[in-house]
């Protein structure tokens, strides 16, 4: 009973639920973006230890948002996130041009796996406020995307994690392309 | 005793200043023999061991010591000490083991993630990076301060095949004296050597070999893991903050106790970051001097554990205190030389305040950090859980708001709103996989969670193998490992663990307090237990109540019927009543619901996490008692009652028959055993049966080895022929094996449940009283079978110390075990005073006799102190009316 009059609701008003997986390499700023989409506001974070995950509200959408480590020992891990991941937010230094193959190299890996196939990919290229970030379109051909993710949806949206520029720009995307499971 | 101490001191003050001890915390001398700098490091500190005890406890030239130190003891004490023999300490001074084995510190690097920084003394076995995860539990970095646990299995080999040649040893020396091998060459020296006191050495072995045993069932000992982990803010680091973890590796089920020196030598650490930061620590704690805390049989830890009495026992430690004293005269007789002030050690070694503790101190960078450490353990007990907070938890939204279960035969034994409590002991019991989870909780939490939930389903070490398969703290990395263990029980913090169903069976949930059953939960196999007492009652024997809370208010008529006979003025009949029926009604078959509402009860009225335990203790144990009748009832036979066939046909004389649990009639016990077909078919399977089964097997054959073996002194004999099983004279032993067994022939618990819960008529209560009474008097006595000359020899003096000496050590173990089967939360004493009025007078002074013995037991003048004035009354008319 109660289950059918909020599944009425979210038909009238639009409601939504989608779960967000967010991983990239250590120190992209995965966690900051994390706390700036929850608090709204700069918050200085210290290395993720397994994961961080919260819930925000944006425009109608109920996002879960997991936040997974991301140094290189602990990567293995993610896989075990997978599973009823709707999107999939993938967080790049834009300035750790060294790093940028491994980042393409890690995506790759994630994006097509199995139980990944159905799952948006947003890229945050994020760092946007330091002299001489990559752009959105550089990135996407840094990272290959349009062969890695040839089968998915994606974006690549520029970012700022400690100002949140881009960070609500990048969520509205998810929310609209979201594909809601069958009722 | 001061008198006699002054006689033998040595007069000269020790040469070394007391005060310049303070800072000896190098410890690796101190297992060593006395070294003069030990000595007097140990002079300053009341409970250190002394070193005299490096020459004490193991070898058996010292035991004539002990008798000497007992006699003069008994001047100084008029209460009766059971048949002195050595007391071993729980951790002898110079014991091969150290309290603590590792010390490991972890820490997580911001490029390579959880990474080992530094183990002491050595690198510990298995795989380095496993632990370092394990060590920085996930959001470690979401607070300043954790708790985790954790056990590693630890490979043993060559611990293994020490133990191995010293059980080689003791068999050797079993057989010998039980006159299998005629060792002539070394069965004269030995025998020489044995006559002073033979059994204080047979004693320690069974000790030994009981715990030992114990072990081998089921692999080598765990080693338990505590860890601290510390997440500091620092903005002079590359991204702002420091991750650090210490861990103390033990083989202590108490490890709780490292939490204070763990506080501070990780703050140490943080300091000071080097491998000799770890060795202080780990030299320190292993410097503790556990060595008079008196190592206990299961039975005394039982009763212990059952006692509020803040002395029970306490002859043991002053016994231990006595040795100790004793040896160091000894060795200032003989390193007279060496001059130490050992009338102030002597005047600091003191009695527990209460014996249920020991305390100590470890001194850490010249602190003295006080210590307390439980004096009777359980196996299965691990760390300081409570069992409160657990069943709190998770009873407090079952009462606010029930939420339906998904039927599961094994788990949701009182229909779909079946306790979730009982879910989590029947998942438990019948093997599941379960997990708690509390995201965003400290991982601390969910590993006390764990500890709790591997207690409840032990019921303090009744079956056992559920902390072998528990995983306090694990998080996602182990998975693939945690899914190869069949039933675990395992604590993450990480809410993934729920979205996959396929994980788990039963996922306990912290924050919220809801049990769930998962989906892909495997289906009960169908079993002949099930189908046969779906035959039997083919209106259906489940009852699928709605309300699980209408049983209080449905009195039963049995339990009114049955104990409105049974004069107890002092006690409430409900109490004495739910020993029987268990509170089995026609409205909650199982009796899980009275059991329920009996543990709310006591955290209501606050009786305390002791109370609850023996509560849950007695529940597993009639758990385990109606599966055996379940199992004779179905299979004819039962695994789970050795002996079965003796105590039915009486073997051993004692006029009484009769074993198992006792039901008010026969419809209530086919009710409730139908009630638990399918958990009791679910748990038949599991290793927690076969390790009861093992436990049991083990226990009798003990008690059948000891019978038959023939002491040297085969004289005497007795008309009732009474064969005691070894329970209770010495060491540790299994966990429901002994338990059950204590007297070979006769089921002490049975008897005394008929007397509590039934209506006996003068006849019937006549035997029972006449049974105890004899298997009391002829203790140790042996039997008849194995005089293999009817002619007897007359005993000489020593040979009759020696009978005395077993007899005595006998009833002891038979008074024991008579006190665990009346624990005073089901009356005590009272049902078998109520004797002292029966009608005839042989009876009456039978019970007279039996209730004197047990006031001369160490442990029985607290139960006869807590018999009321009714029952005194009628044990000093009764002692008049014979004329004193």
């Amino acid at each position: 009973m109660g289950a059918k009059v909020s599944k009425m609701l979210e038909k009238i008003f639009g409601n939504k639920e989608m779960r967000l997986l967010m991983l990239g390499l250590d120190a992209a700023g995965k966690t900051t973006i994390l706390y700036n989409l929850k608090l709204e506001q700069d918050v200085t974070t210290i290395p993720t230890v397994g994961f961080n995950v919260e819930t925000v509200t944006y425009k109608n959408t109920k996002f879960n948002v997991w936040d997974v480590g991301g140094q290189d020992k602990i990567r293995p891990l993610w896989r075990h996130y997978f599973s009823g991941t709707q999107g999939l937010v993938f967080v790049v230094d834009s300035n750790d041009r060294d790093r940028m193959e491994e980042a393409q190299i890690e995506l790759k890996r994630i994006i097509q796996d199995r139980e990944m196939k159905d799952a948006l990919l947003l890229v945050f290229a994020n760092k946007q406020d330091v002299p001489g970030a990559m752009r959105p379109d550089e990135l996407s051909r840094k990272l290959k995307l349009d062969e890695i993710a040839k089968n998915h949806l994606w974006k690549v949206e520029p970012s700022c994690a400690t100002t949140g520029e881009g960070i609500f720009e990048g969520l509205e995307w998810l929310g609209k392309n979201v594909k809601l499971p069958p009722k | 005793m001061a008198e006699i101490l002054s006689q033998r001191l040595p007069g000269p003050p020790p040469p070394t200043p007391m005060g310049a001890t303070f800072g000896v915390d190098f410890r690796s001398s101190s297992h060593s023999r006395s070294s003069t700098s030990s000595t007097t490091s140990r002079s300053s500190t009341p409970f250190r061991g002394a070193p005299a005890s490096d020459h004490h406890g193991s070898s058996p030239m010292n035991k004539p010591k002990a008798h000497s130190a007992q006699s003069s003891l008994s001047s100084v004490k008029e209460r009766h000490v059971p048949p002195q023999q050595h007391l071993r300490s729980q951790y002898p001074a110079n014991g091969a083991e150290n309290h603590v084995e590792y010390i490991l510190v972890a820490s997580f690097d911001i490029d390579r993630g959880s990474v080992m920084e530094h183990q002491y003394p050595g690198p510990i076995s298995g795989d380095e990076n496993m632990l370092a995860e394990l060590m920085l539990p996930d959001q470690a970095h979401m607070r300043n301060q954790d708790w985790t646990i954790f056990f590693l299995h630890k490979d043993t080999t060559a611990e293994d095949e020490a133990r191995e040649e010293r059980r080689d040893k003791r068999r050797r020396r079993r057989d010998r004296e039980a006159g299998i091998v005629e060792d002539v060459s070394d069965g004269d020296t030995q025998a020489g050597a044995d006559a002073g006191d033979p059994d204080a050495d047979d004693g320690e072995d069974l000790g030994n070999t009981d715990e030992e045993e114990e072990d081998e069932l089921e692999g080598p000992p765990l080693i338990y893991v505590l860890n601290l982990v510390n997440t500091k803010q620092d903005n002079t680091v590359k991204r702002g903050a420091i991750v650090k973890a210490m861990a103390i590796c033990t083989r202590h089920s108490f490890l709780h106790i490292y939490k204070p020196l763990l506080l501070l030598a990780l703050e140490e650490y943080f300091r000071v970051p080097v491998p000799e930061t770890l060795a202080h620590l780990y030299h320190a704690v292993n410097s503790m001097d556990l060595s008079l805390m008196p190592r206990l049989s299961q039975l005394e830890r039982h009763i212990l554990q059952a006692s509020d009495a803040k002395d029970m026992f306490v002859e043991k430690f002053e016994q231990m205190i006595k040795q100790r004293m004793a040896a160091d005269r000894e060795r200032n007789s003989v390193e007279s030389s060496h001059t130490e002030n050992s009338q102030i050690q002597q005047q600091r070694y003191m009695l527990p305040r209460d014996t249920h503790e020991f305390e100590s101190r470890v001194y850490y960078n010249n602190i003295p950090v006080p210590i307390k450490i439980p004096t009777a353990t359980s196996p299965e007990t691990v760390g300081d859980f409570s069992l409160i907070k657990l069943i709190q938890t998770f009873s407090t939204p079952h009462t606010t708001a029930p939420q339906p279960f998904p039927l599961h035969p094994h788990l949701t034994t009182s229909g779909p709103f079946t306790h979730p409590i009982i879910v989590l002991v029947n998942a438990l019991l019948t093997q599941k996989r379960i997990i708690f989870l509390g995201h965003n909780q400290p991982s601390g939490s969910v590993a006390e969670a764990v500890l709790a939930a591997c207690a409840l389903a032990s019921g303090g070490g009744i079956l056992k193998g559920f902390t072998r398969h528990a995983f306090p703290y694990t998080d996602l990395t182990k998975i693939d490992d945690l899914l190869k263990v069949p039933g675990f029980i395992a604590g993450v913090t990480n809410p993934a663990f729920a979205h996959k169903a396929e994980w788990w069976d039963v996922l306990c949930d912290l924050p919220t307090g809801r049990i769930k059953i998962s989906t892909k939960i495997e289906p009960a196999a169908p079993s002949e237990g099930v189908a046969y007492f779906a035959a039997l009652n083919p209106s259906g024997s489940k009852h699928s109540r709605g309300d699980s809370h209408s049983y209080s208010s449905n009195p039963s008529l049995t339990s009114s019927s049955s104990s409105s006979s049974n004069p107890a003025p002092t006690l409430s009949t409900s109490a004495s009543f739910s020993n029987i029926s268990g509170g089995s009604t026609p409205a909650d078959p199982t009796g899980d619901a009275h059991f329920i509402t009996y543990l709310l009860d006591t955290i209501a009225s606050r009786l305390g996490e002791q109370a609850l335990r023996l509560k849950v203790r007695a529940h597993i144990l009639r758990f385990t008692r109606i599966a055996a009748a379940f199992e004779e009832t179905v299979y004819g036979a039962s695994a789970l009652y050795v002996g079965a066939d003796e105590t039915d046909s009486d073997a051993f004389n004692y006029g009484v028959a009769g074993h198992g649990y006792v039901w008010p009639s026969e419809d209530v016990k086919m009710r409730e055993l139908a009630a638990h077909a399918a958990r009791v078919e679910g748990w038949r399977v599991t290793r927690s049966y076969f390790g009861c089964v093992a436990d049991l097997a083990r226990g009798f054959t003990k008690s059948v080895e000891s019978s038959a073996s023939p002491i040297n002194t085969s004289g005497a004999t007795t008309p009732k022929g009474a064969v005691v099983a070894p329970v209770g004279t010495a060491g540790g032993g299994g966990g429901g094996g002994s338990e059950i067994v204590g007297v070979r022939g006769l089921d002490l618990r049975y008897h005394i449940d008929r007397l509590r819960g039934l209506k006996l008529g003068n006849d019937q209560s006549a035997a029972v009283y006449t049974a105890l009474y004899t298997a009391i008097e002829t203790a140790g006595i042996p039997s008849p079978l194995s005089s293999l000359d009817d002619v007897a020899p007359p005993l000489t003096p020593a040979e009759q110390a020696d009978l005395d000496a077993r007899r005595e050590r006998a009833r002891y173990g038979i008074i024991l075990h008579l006190l665990v089967v009346t624990p005073e939360s089901q009356g005590g004493l009272f049902y078998l005073s109520l004797g002292l009025w029966h009608k005839r007078p042989e009876v009456r002074r039978m019970v007279r006799r039996v209730l004197e013995r047990v006031r001369e037991n160490e442990a029985g003048r607290h139960y006869w102190g807590a018999l009321g004035r009714f029952a005194k009354v009628g044990f000093w008319r009764g002692e008049e009316r014979e004329g004193g």
